[in-house]
């Protein structure tokens, strides 16, 4: 158990270290929420920030676990892989450690972002509806961070997985329910976005502002999330001698 | 109980055969696993370490078999990359107190400020590792592998790329821990290192063991003197009574006879004979490398370079 936190804690300081690098990750969403959020002429709702921030939490959310995916298969092109396998702690502390800096990380962007929301006008909830929403976006990020680092690992070179990033990153979020309700979709984007993960998430994180518990996507985060990772952990047993 | 045992321990990499049938015992000593690039010594090491599954035969790190018990044989030994992996945005601290928390010591700060000082990097212990040249990172490395005091060290390429002041620094703290009981398992390509500073070593080439002992008494087996022959001109085999040929590198032949002195003059002159211009030559006693040269035979191309094969390797390894 000790092992994860330790290895959190290292990639935590490098992060924190980087300084560049803490920044530029929150600069897409949050110019999403200040140039669409609060430019976009809509008519299905008077409040289109408050309506798009639950959509860009799980951006930034998606953005930061996309990114945070390179970090073990750099670990292991450049040799701490091999280091951290000879050491007697036990092996999956290395893939849960990345998974938990991964998602504390991306909390830590989320809180960022939602105090620029805040800031710019989106309503205040109560404690308990954020700390629900904190909820969500954990599972959530379990769910992605999870699935972002047995995919480069997988993929296996550092060019490749920024091609598959981009690839996978913008039609996920476009052909989720970020920007619009399903309501105003043609049919076939709402067929897509239905069974779109992310919008499991921000449909989620929406009910929550209305005062309703989304046990049922709640549910389906946990459920996808313990397949990911038991995933995760078969890759990273096979790919680890 | 020997700290290191192997018996046939094979690694095949679909058809290529990096390691063949390696049986060694290694006991509280500095054994050296020589040989060139790509004859199996890190392939060797991986598995001992754990890193890397035998296709066959089998290996025990202080009694405990690397495949069934792998996390036993993980709390016994220190293993230490040729990849140099420090972390540039810690501090030297950091570094090793990252390795002693993940090793579970007792009190990991004294413990870290304890082998920093062994590897005389305690005035530089909290500047970035950014700051640090190569054989001080190489120390670091080496205090992180420490932190937890480990029967056996496996230390792959420890001098690669490093001056000759850093290496020697290196070996002599390598020497150090030798003589505070630790088993020491070194691969190198360097034979005069490996001659200077190993107990015992093994010569590898393909997967096999062509060569194992002192380097003392390996050099004292060849029983003969060593002349390089500098000549100008392609060069033809020739056949005198007492002096046997032993390789060719570039321009440079080489031969070994019993009584050097005596070889000499019948060299050039024979060499003279089949139309051989000789610009010099020079007799030596025998080193590792030829030591290495007679066990692995007439080393030109020992088999034909098969990039495929080398890809499928290195992949594979990693």
């Amino acid at each position: 158990m000790n092992g994860i936190w330790y290895y959190m804690e290292r990639d935590m300081i490098k992060w924190f270290r980087g300084r560049i690098g803490v920044v530029t990750l929150l600069v897409m969403p949050a110019a999403w929420l200040i140039f669409v959020g609060l430019a976009l002429p809509v008519t299905f709702t008077g409040n289109y920030l408050d309506f798009i921030t639950p959509g860009i939490l799980v951006m930034t959310m998606l953005a930061s676990s996309m990114q945070g995916g390179a970090l073990l298969m750099f670990d292991k092109i450049l040799g701490f892989l091999n280091k951290f396998l000879a050491l007697p702690t036990p092996r999956e502390s290395i893939l849960f450690g990345k998974i938990l800096f991964i998602t504390i990380r991306g909390v830590i962007q989320s809180t960022i972002i939602l105090l620029v929301a805040i800031l710019i006008g989106a309503t205040i909830l109560s404690p308990i509806q954020y700390g629900t929403i904190f909820l969500i976006l954990i599972l959530f990020g379990i769910l992605l961070s999870g699935l972002a680092t047995t995919l480069a690992l997988y993929v296996g070179d550092h060019d490749s997985y920024a091609a598959v990033n981009t690839m996978i990153s913008m039609p996920l979020f476009f052909t989720s329910s970020a920007l619009m309700p399903y309501s105003v979709m043609p049919p076939w984007l709402r067929a897509i976005a239905s069974v779109n993960p992310l919008s499991f998430a921000i449909d989620a994180i929406r009910s929550v502002g209305t005062g309703v518990v989304p046990f049922l996507q709640i549910g389906i985060l946990i459920v996808l999330g313990i397949v990911v990772i038991a995933l995760c952990i078969r890759v990273f047993r096979g790919m680890t001698v | 109980m020997n700290a290191i045992e192997t018996h046939d321990l094979t690694r095949n990499y679909d058809s290529l055969c990096a390691v063949d049938h390696l049986s060694l015992s290694v006991n509280n000593e500095i054994f050296g696993l020589l040989g060139p690039n790509g004859s199996g010594k890190t392939t060797t090491v991986l598995m001992l370490t754990t890193l890397l599954r035998p296709t066959a035969g089998t290996a025990t790190v202080c009694g405990y078999d690397i495949v069934r018990e792998g996390e036993k044989v993980r709390q016994q030994l220190s293993y230490v990359p040729q990849d140099m992996a420090v972390d540039i945005k810690l501090t030297g601290r950091e570094n090793v107190l990252l390795f002693a928390h993940l090793y579970g010591i007792v009190n990991p700060k004294d413990k870290t400020d304890e082998v920093l000082s062994i590897m005389e990097l305690s005035d530089r212990a909290d500047d970035l590792i950014r700051t640090y040249s190569g054989g001080m990172r190489r120390r670091l490395e080496l205090a992180q592998a420490l932190v937890h005091e480990p029967a056996v060290l496996f230390l792959d390429e420890p001098t690669i790329g490093l001056d000759v002041a850093a290496r020697k620094k290196i070996w002599d703290h390598i020497g150090t821990l030798r003589k505070n009981g630790m088993t020491i398992f070194v691969t190198t390509h360097y034979m005069d290192e490996a001659d200077q500073y190993c107990d015992r070593v093994g010569i590898v080439s393909n997967g096999r063991v062509v060569a194992l002992g002192q380097p003392s008494s390996l050099k004292s087996q060849l029983m003969t003197d060593v002349i390089t022959a500098k000549i100008s001109g392609p060069f033809v085999p020739l056949e005198v009574e007492g002096i046997q040929f032993v390789g060719q590198k570039d321009d440079e032949i080489t031969f070994t006879a019993e009584n050097g002195k005596e070889a000499l003059p019948r060299i050039a002159q024979s060499l003279t004979e089949n139309g051989i211009q000789v610009r010099s030559l020079s007799l030596r006693e025998p080193t590792l490398d030829d030591v290495f040269l007679h066990a692995v035979g007439k080393q030109e191309e020992p088999h034909h370079f098969n990039d495929q094969q080398f890809r499928t390797m290195l992949r594979r390894r990693k």
